[in-house]
This record gives structure tokens, sequence and C-alpha cells, in this order.
């Protein structure tokens, strides 16, 4: 029997985030008909200890004899991985949520990113903003979220379009400290201003409020993936102003793989969302590596070669690899947050982004300026 | 949360300069050696251990190898690490502890052993080399595997270049190794296949040498990029003197059967078009020739040069 490990992290305020993921991956290899693969489980907390994180997937490695290991963790991490994976001789499924830009995007043939693309997201939503006319760009965040480099991908994106960032607004990660009264002030100073805005799980329904409370309806919102979260959307107040921007997936996605992935999960009495979509999806490419494994007498080199060639369709559209830095490239959306009956957050595709492989590629030319990410934890294992 | 391991490491020079920062930066090391290095760069090392309260020795020559093991016991360092050390370490000193020295070879292992993997690499025209990370033992590049890190080999990297990458390389992958003998329970480590092992000897005039009569245009490049600069270039003669071509690209134009080695023709930029033996020619732009190092074209005006022979 194979068995594939995956390393579970935890998060405050997407609670659910270890079953999402064991359960994406669970049902996807049982209506694969893989059921004969067993699952190993371990728990890394919330990504940040490097010794918990090493000594989970040593366990997995050493002693489960996993085949695979798939984990919720971000490029940190997977370096601090690296050498183990290389040693054993096994493959590292990184499920990433994109939202940091790593320092070197350097490929290991042990390590794959399969990514929900945060930053690419934010990316693109920022270039949007100045397509649309926003000359003025403030960009919105919090001490966690502000944390991640997809705060330098999101305002580059807004520079290099021609727009220019007038004002950054970084709140508190307490209730207490969150506000977004400074927007006020700023709003006023500057004209023609749209906000570029990096929010997850609860900041994204606090932000929502306050902007509701503070800023008029003529100021826009532009959002990364994660803005687009629906399970966290569906309890957020509308905040009343045009609100726009990138989205990773969502349940009204219409084609079959999406179809199958809401009823799967929903049918096990849970709710679909961006976790456990990408560990369904990692399930065809953890059997994807298990064959080309097989066929290859386990040699790394000449599956890490021939998963370059890999494409499948997910539910939320093709996925193939970007071979330069061994990370998936999936479909990404432009999407408009809008206002349900009860006036909560509902979020509407308006049309698939055709060139997300050469706006990848763009960014990932980005020089880093020596800036650095302190955050070690899986993004929001908070 | 486990006490930081404290890491020395032996070193031959600037390639391990990025290294020491990391581990410096990470907080890991806690003394540098430095073998024959010159004495601008021991004197630097020494100034910058100075000032971080760090352990240093110099070990000038074999015999100073003599002193290590009483500094490694004042020390008392968890790991030592070692990254183009020129000297072996004798067993006295690898007795210090079990599994506790690893040396970090800029080649594969087993089949790249030996004191130039760089110049090894590129003159067979690997697409990929790495920096093998393996326990010491009292052979070179012996002792049990750890891992090696793969690294591309790019078409237009010639020694200087890949040592460059694999230095800029060799900081992640050392930085990555103490995270490993920090938080492992056990260093994975397998012994080497010695069917697959090769030993490659420090390259001799016999190994940079051109041969005209044997080589292909892309071996003739590999040889010209493997070669510069640590030995200016490929060796040459041309009518009686020794010229190094330091660069050079492949002409994929037959040259109709000539004797490989003979200069088929000059290019409109002055460049010297020789024929090779599988019937493609290279162009030559950079050769080292008693005059200094010149472009081609600033070799040609003093010969009457096509029909002339490099041999």
């Amino acid at each position: 029997m194979q068995t594939i490990g995956i390393l579970l992290a935890r998060s405050t305020f997407y609670h659910t985030i270890g079953f999402d993921l064991y359960e994406g991956l669970r049902q996807r290899l049982k209506q694969l008909g893989r059921s004969d693969i067993k699952i190993v489980t371990e728990n890394i907390g919330f990504g940040a200890d490097k010794q918990q994180c090493y000594r989970s997937a040593e366990k997995l490695l050493l002693e489960e004899n996993v085949s695979l290991v798939i984990a919720y963790i971000g490029h940190r991490t997977a370096q601090l991985l690296r050498p183990l994976f290389l040693s054993a001789n096994k493959m590292l499924i990184v499920l990433d949520a994109g939202a940091n830009l790593p320092q070197e995007w350097s490929a290991s043939p042990n390590i794959f990113y399969h990514s929900l693309h945060n930053s690419l997201g934010a990316w693109l939503a920022a270039k949007q903003a100045v397509k649309d006319g926003y000359k003025n760009g403030g960009m919105v965040t919090g001490y966690y979220d502000g944390g991640y480099l997809q705060t330098f991908s999101i305002s580059k994106g807004f520079e290099g379009a021609g727009g220019k960032i007038c004002f950054n607004h970084a709140t508190g990660y307490k209730k207490e400290d969150f506000t977004m009264l400074p927007l006020k002030s700023f709003l006023k100073e500057f004209d023609n201003t749209a906000l570029l805005t990096l929010f997850s799980g609860d900041y994204m329904q606090w932000n929502f409020e306050e902007i509701r409370e503070t800023i008029n309806k003529n100021t826009p919102i532009y959002l990364s993936p994660f803005g687009f979260e629906e399970t966290m959307l569906e309890t957020a107040i509308h905040p009343n102003t045009k609100t726009k921007g990138v989205a990773a997936w969502a349940k009204s996605i219409k084609n079959d793989e999406n179809s199958l992935f809401i009823e799967t999960i929903e049918s096990i009495g849970r709710t679909p969302n961006l976790f456990s979509l990408l560990s369904w999806e990692s399930a065809q490419i953890a059997l994807k590596v298990l064959d080309l494994l097989n066929a290859n007498n386990n040699n790394i080199l000449l599956t890490a070669q021939d998963l370059y060639t890999f494409e499948f369709d997910s539910p939320r559209g093709k996925i193939k690899f970007h071979a330069e830095t061994n990370t998936s490239i999936g479909q990404l959306y432009n999407a408009e947050i809008i206002a349900s009956n009860d006036g909560k957050c509902q979020v509407r595709i308006d049309e698939a982004i055709i060139d997300t492989a050469e706006e990848f590629e763009t960014m990932t030319q980005l020089e880093l300026d020596n800036i650095s990410s302190a955050w070690h934890n899986s993004y929001t294992c908070i | 949360m486990e006490k930081q391991k404290k890491i020395i490491v032996l070193c031959g020079g600037k390639f391990a300069f990025q290294s020491l920062q990391a581990l410096a930066y990470e907080k890991f090391l806690c003394g540098v050696g430095i073998g024959k290095g010159n004495n601008r760069i021991t004197d630097a090392l020494e100034r910058e251990s100075q000032d971080n309260h760090m352990a240093f020795k110099s070990f000038p020559d074999k015999k100073s190898i003599n002193e290590m093991r009483a500094w490694l016991d004042e020390v008392q360092p968890d790991y030592i690490f070692s990254i183009s050390f020129p000297f072996l370490i004798p067993e006295d000193v690898l007795s210090y502890g079990h599994e506790k020295f690893i040396n970090f070879h800029p080649g594969p292992l087993p089949q790249y052993r030996g004191p130039m993997p760089i110049f090894e690499v590129l003159k067979n025209q690997e697409t990929q080399t790495a920096i093998c990370a393996h326990l010491m033992s009292s052979t070179f590049d012996q002792g049990n595997i750890i891992f090696n890190d793969i690294v591309q080999i790019e078409n237009k990297d010639n020694y200087g270049r890949l040592a460059v990458k694999l230095s800029n390389r060799m900081a992640h992958t050392v930085l990555n190794m103490a995270n490993m003998v920090q938080f492992a329970s056990t260093i994975p480590n397998k012994p080497q296949e010695e069917s697959e092992a090769y030993y490659f000897e420090k390259p001799d005039f016999t190994d940079t040498y051109i041969n005209w009569r044997r080589m292909g245009a892309e071996e003739i490049i590999s040889l010209i990029n493997a070669c510069n600069p640590w030995n200016i270039g490929a060796d040459a003669t041309f009518q009686g003197e020794q010229v190094k071509i330091i660069a050079a690209s492949i002409v994929d134009e037959s040259h109709k059967s000539k004797t490989p080695g003979t200069i088929v023709s000059l290019t409109t930029e002055n460049s010297i078009n020789i024929a090779c033996s599988d019937d493609k020619q290279i162009t030559i732009e950079i050769m080292s020739t008693d005059d200094g190092i010149i472009a081609s074209k600033q070799f040609n005006p003093h010969r009457y040069l096509i029909g002339a022979c490099f041999n």
C-alpha cells in the first residue's frame, strides 16, 4: 500500500483548515478510485516553529515511510525541509497560498509548489486598477497580512502599470486596534484614488465594516485572491463601494470539475473553500508523481522533468507548471464582490484572465531590493 | 527549543564568504579556520572574526593541521563545516566527534570527486552540477552522502560564472544543512556508490590543451569555458607560440574537410574561424598571446592567417 503524508497547519480564523486540507485530498483520491492510498497526517501548528515542521516531516519520511509529502507551508519552511527531502530522495508538494515572494525562486527537483497565487492576484488587481483609470493608489493592509511580500507585488504592479502609491495604511491586528479612520484624511488629500487592499480571514470582515462607515461610495477597493474567500464573505457586510479584484476560485465558476468538487465536499457536510480546493487539486499532482516515480525507478530528476509537462483540469481551470520555479500556474479571474439580498457579500466572476503565466514570469523577475518578510508561518495560520 | 548549534567553518577563501555571512546572520557560526589563504583574505577574516567575537585560526600549510585538534577542543563546536578547505583532515582531528565533520563539495558525488569539479563538469558538457553535502572521512570526497543539491549549468557559464553561482547557492545549502543539524533527530546519510565514483586529479596541461584532431566544436567550447579564468583560457599552439583561447563560439557551418585546427576564414569583424574535427567551426573572440590578452581582430594584422593551423 502506498502512503501519502500531509502536514496540516492550524489557524484561529480559518479553524477548519486542517480538516479542509485533509478532506480535499482524501475525497479527491477516493473520487479518482484510489482509496487504497493511505494518508498519514502530522500537525505543524501555525507552521512557524521550525523544529516542529522539521520533526513532523522527518517523522513522515523516516517512521511512516511515506511515498511523498504534501504540506501547507511557505517557501521558507520548504527551504528548511529541502535537505531532508533531498537526502530521503522523496518529493514534497507544497500547498502555497502564494502570499509571499521568496528571496530566491530556486527550483529543487524535490519540491513543487502548488499555489493559490495571492501575490500574483494582487499584482494583477493593481494593474487592473490603473487600467480602470485610477492613477493614485493607497495600499491598505494590516500588521499580519502586510508582513508578507504580497505588499511588494501589489505596489510594484500598480507602479509598473503607471500608477503612483500615494499612501500606505497598515492597521493593528487586534480588533480594538483595527481602524480605517486614517483613510479619510488620505482620501481628502489624494483624488481619484483606489484602495489596494490586502487582508484575509476576519480582517477582511473588519475591513469591510470599517470601510462602510469611513469612506464614500466613489472610492473603489481592489482585492487579492484571499479577499474573495467565500466562507469569510458569507458573513461579511458589503462595504457599500465598488469592490473588485482578482479571484483564484469561486463556487460560481462554471465547469464540470468545479461542480464535482463542490458536490463531493458538500456531500460530506463540509463547505468547499480555498484550502479544500488546493488539496483536492494536489491529489492529481500526487498521483502523477507516484506514477512518474514508479516509471522512472524513483529517479527524482527524471520525475521532475516529466512533471513540467503535466497539465490537468481543475475546479478553477487548467493547471500547468512553470519549470523555472517548479510552481503550478492556475487560472485567475477578474471578479467583483456584490451585495446579496441580506447585505452580505458574494462573489461574481466576470472573466478569466488569459495571460497568467506571462504575468507570473514577469513577477518572478522582480528584484526584491533587499526587502524580506519576517513571517515564517503558513499564510492565514495565526 | 533546543540550544542553538555552534558551527566552525573551515574554508579556503572567498568562495565561502557568503556561506559565512549566512551562518553568522543566523547565529550558527562560532569560528572560522582558513587553509592556505592569501594574506589579504586571511587578515580580513581574522578581523571580522575578532569584531564578532568568534574564534579564528589560520592553517597556512599541511604541518599546521597538527594544531587543529587543540583548537577544536578549545572552541568546542557542535559541528565543523568544510567549504573548499585545501587540506585533508587527519583521523586524530576527525575523532573530535562522530558525524560532526561535513564537507560541501562543489560537484556531484560520487561522480566528480577531486579538487576541481567545476572544471570537470564544464569540460564534460554536463547540463547540471550539484553541491554535495557529505560526512568527512580520512580520504578526500569519500564520506557518506547526505544530499546532492542540484544546480543548473547554462550555456553561457564559464568556470568563473559557475563558481560565483555555486558560491551563492552554497550559502543556501550550508544554511539548510545548519538547520538540519539543528532540528534533525538523525542526519540521514548513505555510503557512496563506488561503481559510479570517479576521482579527477587536478587538471594539468594535457587536460587544458585543445586536441584539434580529436575534439569537436562543442567539446572545444566547453574546454575553453572550463578554463576561463583560472587557467586564463584553453591551451593551444599557433605557429610555435603558446596561446590560450579565452572566448569563442560555435559556427555551425561545414569547413569542407579542412584539417582540424586550420583557419578557414576571417569574419567581417575579423574574428578567426577554425575547422574542428566534426565538420563544424569555432570563431575565436579573445585570446591570450605573447602580446597580451587581445581580441582576435588585433591578432589579425600581424600575419597571413587563412590556411595557417592551430595545433
